[in-house]
């Protein structure tokens, strides 16, 4: 589920595609995914809206953190 | 020259050898002095008199110089200058042209700096095998500087340009004065106190060297070293250094560029998605292409043509042979039904009732014995007339 393992999942889903014993039908289901994965993937690095916060005490015990600006 | 000086001069003779012996007799000098009647011309210029207790000499320094110096000089400022005479002629005076300036005692900061680098250097605090690699994959970015500075501004700039994704925990701090060393340095532990952040970049937009300074104090050089957060030093411009560039785990020239190292990873992440994608959809294509070869091959329409054909061969031959039994059978019907029909008018012809039903009849004697002769039957003799339809006795009478 998290962002490192959608990588290395397409990564496996790409040298799956070129092993010669996947079969056709098995390409298909995996290219849809792969495709689906990267698709998200992409989507999350680049239409995300930064989020910024600021600490406010420079208490060493707790952090006291709100939006910025 | 002394023999030029015995004769009679013009002025500008006097004056042309007076600037030749000043400008070529006075270079490099390093002067310090306190600035005054400071003018800056509007074209850029500078214009001002540098005096101590007692004299006093005119300078300029052009537009070409003074964008290196990093302050704005004012009033009664002391500072160093470092230049050559210059004589101008038309008013016959002469002043300092500068090169450069710095306020007086940079010097002396800079040698204080070099023997706590070396220090600290010996102390092991810039060892590469302390240098915690910079993560590619990062969640949250902490940033110790002043809120309301302008360093803030193009690091939160560059961030969402490059990498919306990534959160950014501004962790303010006092980045100029005699407080700001130990408010940067908290800020770093607090950091690390409660894991706030996977990475941290430290710094400051630039300044003269005084207000880099906090940057070089043995509190943030403590605190950089302690950290286990990796943590990128951006302290000025390209130019200025701090030693917190030399405790750090990385040393980016500007803050701009700290940005840009920390979401570079991004990039790499979504370039690496964007190829293996393009490696996806080419290896699905080819995988495809093969495919419907193969179709083609041991395809429908090709199984249907072929399957399509050998029934039409059986059906050919099948036909052919329903063909022929019926023939045969028809001929053979034939020639039974014609054999028959002659075996029947022969058996009719020779049947004697056929005889006798055309109106023969046969003659017997009483002992049933066939009488073909009138020579064999005597008058007065009982004969038996047999007609198809019955039998009479009668008598023979002549």
């Amino acid at each position: 589920m998290s962002f490192e393992t959608d990588v290395a999942r397409i990564e496996e889903i790409a040298q799956k595609l070129n092993a010669s014993d996947t079969t056709l039908e098995e390409s298909i289901t995996l290219f849809e995914e792969g495709m689906r994965l990267s698709k998200s993937l992409e989507k999350i690095l680049t239409e995300a809206k930064q989020k910024v916060e600021i600490v406010l005490s420079e208490n060493p015990e707790a952090a006291e953190i709100t939006p910025f600006e | 020259m002394n023999d030029q000086l015995k004769g009679e001069l013009t002025v500008s003779e006097l004056t042309h050898l007076i600037k030749q012996t000043l400008e070529e007799g006075f270079y490099g000098l390093r002067v310090t002095g306190e600035i005054s009647n400071f003018r800056p011309s509007s074209t850029g210029h500078w214009f001002f008199t540098l005096k101590d207790s007692s004299c006093a000499i005119s300078a300029v320094m052009f537009k070409g110089a003074t964008w290196k110096v990093d302050f704005s000089p004012k009033e009664g400022d002391k500072v160093t200058v470092i230049g050559s005479l210059d004589v101008y002629g038309a008013r016959g005076t002469y002043q300092i042209k500068c090169d450069s300036m710095e306020k007086s005692g940079a010097g002396d900061i800079l040698a204080l700096l070099e023997k706590r680098k070396q220090r600290y250097a010996e102390l092991g605090y810039f060892d590469p095998k302390h240098k915690k690699p910079i993560p590619k994959q990062l969640h949250t970015v902490g940033v110790v500087s002043s809120p309301t500075g302008a360093a803030l501004r193009d690091i939160l700039n560059i961030l969402q340009r490059r990498a919306p994704s990534l959160s950014v925990l501004v962790l303010p701090a006092t980045v100029q004065g005699d407080s700001a060393a130990q408010s940067v340095a908290k800020r770093i532990k607090q950091a690390n106190d409660l894991l706030l952040c996977d990475i941290l970049i430290v710094g400051r937009g630039g300044g003269s060297i005084e207000d880099l300074l906090p940057f070089s104090e043995d509190v943030v050089i403590q605190a950089i070293y302690d950290s286990e957060i990796p943590i990128i030093s951006a302290v000025g411009h390209e130019i200025d250094f701090a030693l917190s560039d030399f405790a750090a785990d990385l040393r980016a020239p500007t803050p701009s560029a700290a940005a840009e190292l920390v979401s570079q990873g991004f990039l790499d992440t979504l370039q690496q998605i964007q190829s293996l994608r393009a490696a996806l959809v080419k290896e699905m294509a080819y995988r495809l292409t093969l495919a419907s070869q193969r179709a083609k091959q041991w395809g429908l329409d090709s199984l249907q043509r072929s399957v399509l054909s050998t029934i039409e061969k059986r059906e050919y031959v099948l036909a052919n042979a329903g063909n022929n039994l019926q023939l045969e059978l028809k001929q053979r019907l034939a020639t039974a039904s014609g054999r028959y029909e002659i075996a029947k008018r022969e058996l009719q012809a020779l049947n004697p009732l056929a005889i006798l039903a055309r109106g023969y009849t046969v003659v017997t004697d009483e002992r049933g014995a066939l009488v073909k002769s009138a020579k064999h039957s005597n008058v007065g003799q009982i004969l038996h007339l047999r007609f198809i339809d019955g039998q009479r006795k009668v008598s023979v009478e002549e």
